[in-house]
């Protein structure tokens, strides 16, 4: 495989070819290029560290919730699916369909409130508010 | 001691390395340090480049980017292996990720035709027919592309290329066999007259 190995082996066109490549040689200003970008990276700021100690709860209470919902339209799936009897409506249906989606809105605005405050809160620990 | 790029043919001493003094001095805080690195391994690096593109500028460029990998990373080599051993495969990751981003513009109908044998030709047809499959390597799937990129690079040296590749030598000799294969059936009738034309060797003995 290796042309060179054995002393006085023959190289083939190819290998002679691409062997002889004539060297490139940098231009000037490479140098003087490259440093100028170090020099940039060195007195650059150091990137501010994900503070993963502290998100540690919300990324908690984020997957729980999002655990949770996912049952719970697992079950709701499954219940419907098999027509598992639900004890009767305390609400005539009509009030029942507006009611539903009313309270997940309320949930939804409630999760938003709390992770809001949450996170702010998180600011003014870290001094960044 | 340099080979056919100009790298300097590192010889591990621990005294007398410079490689390793001004690593000590860049992670010591001296910034400046770093310019020695750049002025030994400016040619290399960028001949390497040249080599994966055959475009100046991008080879310029991507050099520039494999000298700021290997700033960012300074801390993690280990100064028991050679440094120009990781300074290539930091390059050669560079170059190959660059070149997957925005292949080389090499179409195979713009590599010229194979030649005929027993032609006297001129020098700029020898010069153009070099040219011609040198360029021709780009043509190469990937996977046996960089095999022959890095061995003639390394002066036919499979055990570097491999390390540089960070490939057993088994797997970069058996990809190169098949590049060989490709490009031989690519240039048939390889005319001796072009390889062995001495105006343009290295005037290196490559049968060492």
């Amino acid at each position: 495989m290796k042309p060179d190995t054995q002393p006085g082996a023959e190289l083939d066109a190819i290998d002679r070819v691409l062997a002889s490549d004539d060297p490139l040689v940098p231009s000037s200003g490479f140098l003087s290029s490259v440093m100028e970008r170090v020099r940039e990276e060195a007195i650059a700021p150091q990137p501010i560290p994900f503070p993963w100690k502290r998100a540690f709860p919300g990324m908690v209470l984020a997957a729980g919730t999002i655990g949770w919902l996912i049952y719970e339209f697992i079950r709701t799936a499954l219940a419907r699916e098999w027509q598992i009897a639900f004890k009767a409506p305390l609400l005539a249906p009509a009030e029942m369909s507006l009611l539903t989606p009313a309270l997940w809105v309320a949930f939804a605005l409630a999760l938003s409130l709390a992770s809001w405050a949450f996170s702010k809160r998180l600011m003014r620990r870290s001094s960044l508010l | 001691m340099t080979d056919l790029a100009g790298t300097p043919t590192t010889v591990r001493n621990d005294a007398a390395d410079p490689d390793a003094a001004d690593v000590a001095r860049v992670l010591a805080g001296d910034v400046g340090a770093f310019e020695g690195i750049v002025r030994r391994w400016q040619g290399p690096l960028v001949n390497m480049a040249w080599r994966y593109c055959r475009d100046r500028g991008r080879a310029e460029e991507m050099a520039q980017e494999a000298f700021l990998r290997v700033w960012r990373g300074l801390a993690s080599w280990r100064s028991e292996s050679s440094f120009s051993t990781w300074l290539f495969s930091i390059a050669a990751n560079v170059y190959r990720s660059e070149l997957r981003r925005f292949p080389a513009a090499i179409p195979i109908d713009q590599i010229a035709e194979p030649f005929a044998a027993a032609v006297q030709l001129s020098d700029f047809e020898l010069h153009s027919q070099r040219d011609a499959l040198r360029r021709a390597v780009l043509t190469l799937p990937y996977n046996y592309r960089e095999p022959v990129i890095l061995y003639y690079f390394h002066e036919m040296d499979v055990s570097r290329a491999a390390q540089t590749m960070g490939l057993p030598e088994g797997t970069v000799k058996a990809r190169l066999a098949r590049a060989r294969d490709l490009l031989r059936k690519r240039f048939p009738h390889l005319n001796p007259q072009v390889a062995a034309e001495p105006s343009l060797s290295t005037g290196k003995d490559l049968s060492r």
